[in-house]
């Protein structure tokens, strides 16, 4: 092959050359597929056995299905949705964490990006000391506060008659308190990369606060806002602790307490731990596929010079 | 359209550092002023406190009849076209051009008429489906220009809106923005710290330094009369040569000299400097006055030994020296000079400029530069 690349007229070298396959890019396709390999092996062996008969899993490996792709069955999935939205099925779950998750994800996105705006194109004295006190609370352990504010909770609770703890609103409140100061700390170092002229120029044009965020501020931040709102919902999709301490004893539990549920220390329930683990990798993947074509290289090209 | 007035127009920002000084200046309606100076002069803020962008510590704008200290820049009718563009990169320049008119809730029919009005003045017809990252550098201005345009506003402020274009691009613009000023017959504020954009564009210039006005005239005035030696080393290119020399009297005949020149005062300057008492006297001159020939008459001679000559074409750009002080000549190229050669340069009286070297004012013929500060001495209409 390099014979006859190397006859061709030296105007057709280039296109040729794409095609040429150089020992670096070789050793650097080898080992991408090896580390694509390493990480797709584990969630194929999950979706492999949730749609493998039950009683199967201890009879043969999951990679027999490669031999024969007969065993195949959605029985597992058709058996988990069964019991309908009950109180602690995998659809009730699934509602439970949607419930918890899209609040939570939309709060954080829509705050963290106003108290950006406002950190970076305000004009109120003492924005770096309130950014720096933001950034302190990054460093703040989650765990630590958990059972503090559980406490803290339940004294409003008890004062107000209120149901805080054990509901829906107060996983909600947790998890919007601990994501605001990364999603705050995220957009407030996107925002401070776009040119206050630009907003000048709105100021000038007759854009209000209210204006330049939505329509100048806001479009030129959606990538930051796409990866802030995936890491969020995912990180809150993900949760067992947090909803283990303020949800333990609702009848409505997420997905994660729901998997965790059916895990044993002897005998696990994996034909409903994995049927469970895809349902829940899947509404992730749609979050994950719907904004990531928002990450756009180069939004502010052309702005200014 | 609407004039603009500057009334002790102050900024001094929190730390103590005083941006503009007690600016005064009256800016007819229809005028194209510059506003000029080194960078750091207060220039550009100044504008801004023109547009609202900057709070005003002290002192009035007016635009029209109104004092406009205390609104916002929406309710100023400005339009203002920024050095780095300030487009909306996610709007297409249709949408950047209209988005001013959507604001102010103008009927869409008359906001498409404006937007592709103002587009063919500018020749971006065929661009405004375009986002700005599709535009090259010369376009975004032209993008920047309309969306000021279709605005109609009172006023046009323009903060060093050429300074990103390349040479050949700023020429062709510059000429763009004097066309648009024509035609539409509006006041315009225009800041550059470019003396020949400001000498070549503005209706009057205002010089400005260390946030004082220096001066204000037309260019002419300011080319001719420059007020004091600030104004007079800015304005023009190549800059003005300034040689001090020492003035002495012999039997009621003035002589000065030093730095290897001489200059023989006219009647004129004799009185003056007779009446000033100066003891010495700072001589400007610009390099285009310069000429290879003996003084016949009154005016400066200067020896000079060549250092670097540039070929310009029709003419050379001389640099030399006299006595360690630099001096620059533009002389006819059929004169070929060699560097390390020594000449005597010549130039008449009237092309000489005299300052008194304490103040730097203007040596006047009413004596005006022995006294006052020189925010007082400028000429602002």
């Amino acid at each position: 092959m390099s014979v006859q690349a190397a006859s061709l007229p030296v105007t057709a070298s280039p296109r040729k050359r794409r095609f040429r396959l150089r020992p670096s890019r070789i050793v650097l396709n080898v080992v991408l597929a090896a580390v694509a390999i390493f990480w797709l092996v584990p969630a194929i062996g999950i979706a492999i056995i949730s749609l493998r008969p039950n009683a199967s899993f201890e009879q043969s490996g999951w990679w027999t299905v490669l031999t024969a792709p007969a065993q195949l069955t959605f029985n597992n999935y058709q058996q988990l949705f069964s019991a309908g939205f009950k109180p602690g099925g995998v659809l009730d779950s699934l509602t439970t964490s949607i419930a918890i998750t899209v609040p939570v994800t939309i709060l954080v996105t829509v705050i963290s990006s106003l108290t950006a705006y406002s950190l970076v194109f305000g004009r109120w004295r003492g924005r770096t000391l309130v950014f720096l006190l933001i950034v302190a609370m990054l460093v703040l352990p989650l765990q630590m506060a958990l059972i503090p504010i559980a406490s803290l909770y339940k004294v409003f609770d008890t004062s107000t008659g209120l149901h805080l703890f054990g509901s829906l609103i107060g996983a909600i409140i947790f998890h919007v308190a601990f994501g605001l100061p990364f999603g705050i700390f995220l957009m407030r170092n996107f925002y401070s990369g776009i040119p206050h002229d630009l907003l000048e120029a709105g100021r000038i044009d007759g854009a209000g606060e209210w204006t330049l965020f939505r329509k100048v501020v806001m479009p030129i931040g959606i990538p930051a806002l796409a990866s802030l709102a995936i890491f969020q919902f995912i990180w809150v999709w993900n949760d067992l602790l947090v909803a283990l301490i303020f949800l333990g004893n609702s009848s409505h539990i997420t997905l994660t307490m729901y998997l965790y549920s059916w895990t044993r220390a002897l005998s696990s329930n994996y034909w409903i731990i994995s049927t469970g683990a895809m349902i829940s990798i899947i509404i992730p993947l749609i979050v994950f596929f719907a904004f990531q074509r928002y990450f756009v290289r180069g939004v502010l090209a052309g702005a200014v010079k | 359209m609407a004039g603009v007035v500057l009334e002790d127009l102050t900024k001094r920002y929190d730390g103590g550092a005083l941006a503009v000084n007690k600016l005064n200046l009256d800016i007819r309606d229809g005028e194209f002023v510059c506003l000029v100076g080194p960078s750091g002069c207060g220039k550009t803020t100044a504008l801004r406190m023109i547009a609202g962008l900057e709070e005003i510590t002290s002192g009035e704008v007016r635009i029209g009849d109104r004092v406009v200290n205390n609104l916002p820049p929406r309710d100023r009718d400005i339009a203002m076209v920024f050095q780095s563009y300030a487009l909306y990169p996610h709007m297409s320049v249709r949408d950047n051009m209209a988005f001013g008119l959507e604001l102010r809730k103008t009927p869409k029919a008359q906001i498409d008429k404006a937007v592709v009005d103002a587009a063919r003045i500018l020749d971006l017809e065929r661009f405004l489906d375009r986002k700005p990252g599709q535009l090259s550098g010369g376009q975004r201005q032209r993008v920047a220009l309309g969306r000021a345009i279709v605005r109609e506003p009172a006023v046009f402020l323009m903060d060093e809106p050429l300074s990103n274009l390349d040479a050949k691009l700023r020429v062709q613009t510059r000429a763009e923005i004097a066309r648009m000023h024509t035609r539409l017959e509006a006041t315009m504020i225009y800041v550059t710290h470019d003396q020949v954009e400001a000498m070549t564009m503005g209706d009057r210039i205002a010089v400005i330094n260390e946030g004082v006005l220096q001066q204000a005239g037309t260019p002419k005035d300011l080319y001719e009369l420059p007020q004091n030696r600030f104004v007079a080393g800015f304005i023009g290119s190549p800059s003005m040569n300034f040689i001090d020399l020492k003035v002495s009297q012999d039997g009621g005949v003035v002589r000065l000299t030093g730095e290897g020149a001489e200059m023989r005062p006219d009647d004129t300057e004799s009185a003056l400097l007779r009446d000033l008492g100066l003891d010495s006297v700072t001589v400007g001159f610009r390099p285009e006055h310069l000429d290879l020939a003996t003084l016949s008459g009154p005016g400066l001679s200067v020896t000079v030994v060549v250092d670097v000559v540039e070929f310009l074409g029709n003419d050379e750009l001389i640099h030399g020296s006299s006595e360690g002080r630099d001096v620059v000549a533009i002389i006819n190229a059929d004169n070929t000079l060699k560097v390390g050669q020594s000449v005597t340069l010549a130039a008449p009286s009237r092309r000489l400029h005299l300052f008194n070297p304490a103040t730097g004012l203007r040596v006047a013929e009413d004596g005006a530069s022995t006294t006052g500060g020189v925010a007082n001495r400028v000429t602002t209409g």
